[in-house]
């Protein structure tokens, strides 16, 4: 289902990226920020996707563990991938407007401490899928399932504890002339998203029916080499 | 052996991250405003234009973007010149 869906997916991502710049121009200057919370656009968009990334894989990561689904496993791994992507872009992007607005590129905020804590837990998911050797599936779901339930705390930070980052009440209240854009700037990163999603799973897929062609030559080779002992 | 570095690294991350963390900022907040200075006025150092950091901001989420598309794109390739590989030389 997914896979039929890429080419849709990859017109219905492009155009999109091609509109949002030209819908951020457009929008109005904030009034305390000015130029600079235009980043805003694409930063709090990365990172309510990657909230959506770390989700979908700690859900198929649990899937995977307690049902045995390969194909949650598959969709759990493409999810990390992405949470790590979408994360790293919105701690790039987050610094880059906080030297503006805050005068300093990081603070060991809340908000910021958590993303980075939830970017290194799917970074660990990945090195152990990597190098954890035999069963290091298993072992990355847990990884995926804790990492999940970083996220609402991560949401949650800013109206809990205090900080500088601005809160969620914002994105709600965004007036007119802001507030387009910037659905429109979410639409278009879960686009990019899914699309995303369907090709790393497709190459998941693909290279388990390598590995699977592999173990069948394994299997059969020693039948078949001459001077075999059955 | 890139088991033990790939550990290594990790261990490094994780330990050195809280270690730098509890470091004593080097940065004092600043002090509450006594007066309003012109901008014009300010020393170049706290001059800071908004739009490198606005384009930064966007070309890496870009960079970012393509570059794991390419990686994704080159990953597939080589994984299904493999099975091609492979059921060609597989007799049926």
């Amino acid at each position: 289902m997914l896979q039929r869906l890429v080419p849709f997916l990859l017109i219905a991502t492009m155009v999109a990226f091609a509109v949002a710049p030209v819908l951020i121009l457009r929008a109005p200057y904030e009034s305390t920020m000015g130029l600079v919370q235009k980043i805003f656009y694409f930063h709090a968009p990365a990172g309510i996707v990657m909230f959506l990334a770390a989700f979908v894989c700690g859900i198929n990561s649990a899937r995977f563990l307690f049902r045995r689904s390969v194909r949650a496993d598959h969709l759990a791994l493409a999810a990390a991938e992405l949470t790590v992507l979408l994360g790293t872009i919105v701690l790039v992007t987050g610094p880059l407007w906080a030297r503006k607005a805050w005068g300093v590129w990081w603070t060991w905020d809340p908000r910021l401490t958590l993303s980075l804590l939830l970017w290194m837990m799917f970074g660990a998911y990945l090195l152990v899928r990597r190098y954890g050797g035999p069963g290091a599936e298993k072992l990355a779901a847990a990884v995926g399932i804790f990492g999940m339930c970083n996220v609402p705390f991560v949401y949650i930070s800013v109206n809990v504890w205090r900080t500088l980052h601005p809160k969620t009440t914002v994105v709600p209240s965004l007036g007119p002339g802001l507030r387009e854009p910037f659905w429109f700037c979410v639409v278009a990163f879960l686009l990019l998203f899914t699309l995303l999603l369907a090709l790393r799973v497709r190459l998941a897929e693909q290279q388990a029916a390598l590995d699977a062609r592999y173990l069948e030559l394994a299997d059969r080779a020693p039948a078949s080499a001459p001077g075999a002992v059955s | 052996m890139t088991r033990l570095l790939a550990t290594f690294a990790l261990l490094t991350a994780l330990v050195g991250g809280p270690v730098w963390a509890a470091q004593p900022a080097a940065a004092q907040p600043p002090a509450a405003t006594d007066e309003f200075v012109p901008v014009g006025d300010l020393p170049p150092e706290e001059q800071l234009p908004a739009a490198p950091l606005l384009v930064g901001a966007y070309a890496f989420m870009w960079v970012a973007v393509l570059v794991y598309v390419g990686m994704l794109w080159r990953r597939l390739g080589a994984v299904q010149r493999d099975l091609e590989a492979l059921r060609r030389s597989q007799p049926r």
